[in-house]
C-alpha cells in the first residue's frame, strides 16, 4: 500500500487529467467534472493505491465528491 | 413526444420483424443446457487463449499451458460476470421504459429485448455460480438528472457498445473448437440473440440521435460520455480479481500493465472498430476515443 501523501498525488494527476485544474475539495460530482463513467477507472486506480479491494455495493456519490472525501473514505485502510 | 417514441416509430417494421425471429427462436434456458457436474479448468479451454487479457504480454509468455487455460477459465467467469451486470443495466433500463406513456406502441419488442437479456444471465450465471463466482463490476451509476431525450440516447448507445464489443468476443469464441463444448454454447447462443438486439440497437440509435436533434454543447457532453463508456467498459476486461483466483501475483499492478501492454491496445482497438465505424457513420461519434486504446 501507498503513503497517503503518494495516494493523494496520483489521485490529483488523474482527477486533473479529467476535470481540469481543480483543488482538493473540489466537488467533482456534484459539479458534473466526474461523471458515473469516470468510476470504473477510479476505483481501479484507488484499489491499486491502497492495494486493497473496495466494496462497489456500498458506494455513496458523496465518496468521490472531491479529493479530499476519497482520501478520507478510501486512503487508509480501517 | 420523446425522441425515443418517434426513433421507435421509425423502426417499428424492423422491431416487428425481429419480434417475430424472437419467437421463432424462443428457448428455455432451464432445459437446454446438460451442465457437467464439475469442469477441469487446467485441462480444457474456456476461453479462447488470444482474447485472454494477458496474450502478448511478457506475463503470458511465461506461463505454462496449464496456468494459460487457468487463467483463460477465471477470465472466462470474468467475461460472463461482466455480461451479468451489463444485462442487470440493461434490463433495469429496458424495465424503466417499457409501457412509459409516450412508448407504450412499442412494448412488443422491448418485451423480448428484456426476456432474452434475462435469459442470458441465467447460462452466465449458471457456469459462474456452478464453477467459478461471480465477479464484481466496477460499473457504478449514481443516477443522473439529464433531460430524458439525453437520458434515452445514453442509456441505448451504451447498451450498443457493450453488446458489439461483447458480441466480438461471443463470435470468436463461440466457433473455437479448442474451446470446452459448454464454453462454445454459451458463446455461440449469446451470439444468435445478440445479432438481432445489434439490428435493432443500430437503427435504433441512428433514428434517436436524428430524431433528438442535440444542440452542439449537448452533442459534445454525449460523444465525451459514450467515449468515456468505451474506455470504461474495456477497463473491466483486465480484472484483478480474475488474476488472483488465476494464482497470478500483485494482481492490481498486472491489470495495468496489460491495459498498457501494446499488444493488448492492438487487440482493443481491432475488437472495437466495427462498433466505431458504426458510430462514427451515424454522426454520434466524430472522434475515437483515444484513452480506450
Amino acid at each position: 500500500m501507498r503513503s497517503d501523501t503518494e495516494i493523494r498525488a496520483q489521485l490529483r494527476t488523474f482527477v486533473r487529467r479529467h476535470a481540469g485544474d481543480v483543488t482538493d475539495d473540489t466537488p467533482l460530482f456534484t459539479l458534473r467534472l466526474l461523471r458515473s463513467v469516470h468510476l470504473p477507472e477510479l476505483i481501479i486506480l484507488l484499489e491499486r493505491l491502497r492495494g486493497a479491494p473496495i466494496d462497489v455495493e456500498q458506494l455513496r456519490m458523496g465518496d468521490f465528491d472531491g479529493i479530499d472525501a476519497m482520501m478520507a473514505r478510501f486512503g487508509s485502510l480501517p | 413526444m420523446s425522441a425515443l417514441a418517434t426513433a421507435l416509430a421509425e423502426v417499428s417494421e424492423t422491431a416487428d420483424r425481429l419480434s417475430r425471429l424472437s419467437v421463432r427462436a424462443h428457448e428455455n434456458p432451464y432445459t437446454l443446457v446438460d451442465w457437467p457436474s464439475s469442469v477441469d479448468p487446467e485441462r480444457d479451454w474456456f476461453g479462447t487463449p488470444e482474447y485472454v487479457s494477458l496474450h502478448g504480454t511478457p506475463v503470458w509468455e511465461g506461463l505454462d499451458d496449464t496456468a494459460r487455460r487457468r487463467v483463460a477459465f477465471h477470465e472466462a467467469a470474468g467475461f460472463y460476470s461482466l455480461n451479468i451486470h451489463g444485462e442487470k443495466a440493461l434490463i433495469q433500463g429496458l424495465a424503466a421504459r417499457l409501457y412509459r406513456s409516450d412508448l407504450a406502441g412499442a412494448a412488443g419488442y422491448l418485451h423480448h429485448f428484456l426476456d432474452e437479456e434475462n435469459k442470458h444471465s441465467v447460462y452466465f450465471g449458471g457456469f459462474c455460480t456452478r464453477y467459478a463466482r461471480v465477479y464484481r463490476s466496477r460499473q457504478v451509476s449514481f443516477g443522473t438528472d439529464q433531460a430524458r431525450d439525453v437520458d434515452d440516447l445514453l442509456f441505448f448507445a451504451k447498451t450498443l457498445i457493450f453488446e458489439e464489443i461483447v458480441d466480438h468476443y461471443n463470435r470468436v469464441q463461440g466457433r473455437d473448437g479448442r474451446l470446452h463444448p459448454l464454453a462454445r454454447f454459451i458463446n455461440d447462443s449469446h451470439h444468435r440473440e445478440e445479432a438481432r438486439h445489434l439490428v435493432f440497437g443500430r437503427r435504433l440509435v441512428t433514428a434517436l440521435w436524428q430524431a433528438a436533434g442535440f444542440d452542439p454543447a449537448t452533442a459534445a457532453g454525449i460523444r465525451a460520455d459514450l467515449g468515456r463508456f468505451l474506455t470504461a467498459t474495456w477497463r473491466e476486461y483486465y480484472h484483478p480479481d480474475v488474476y488472483a483466483d488465476a494464482g497470478l501475483a500483485d494482481p492490481w499492478d498486472l491489470a495495468e500493465a496489460a491495459w498498457h501492454a501494446p499488444a493488448q491496445r492492438t487487440h482493443r482497438r481491432h475488437v472495437s472498430a466495427d462498433c466505431l465505424r458504426f458510430l462514427a457513420a451515424a454522426d454520434v461519434l466524430t472522434e475515437e476515443p483515444a484513452d480506450a486504446f
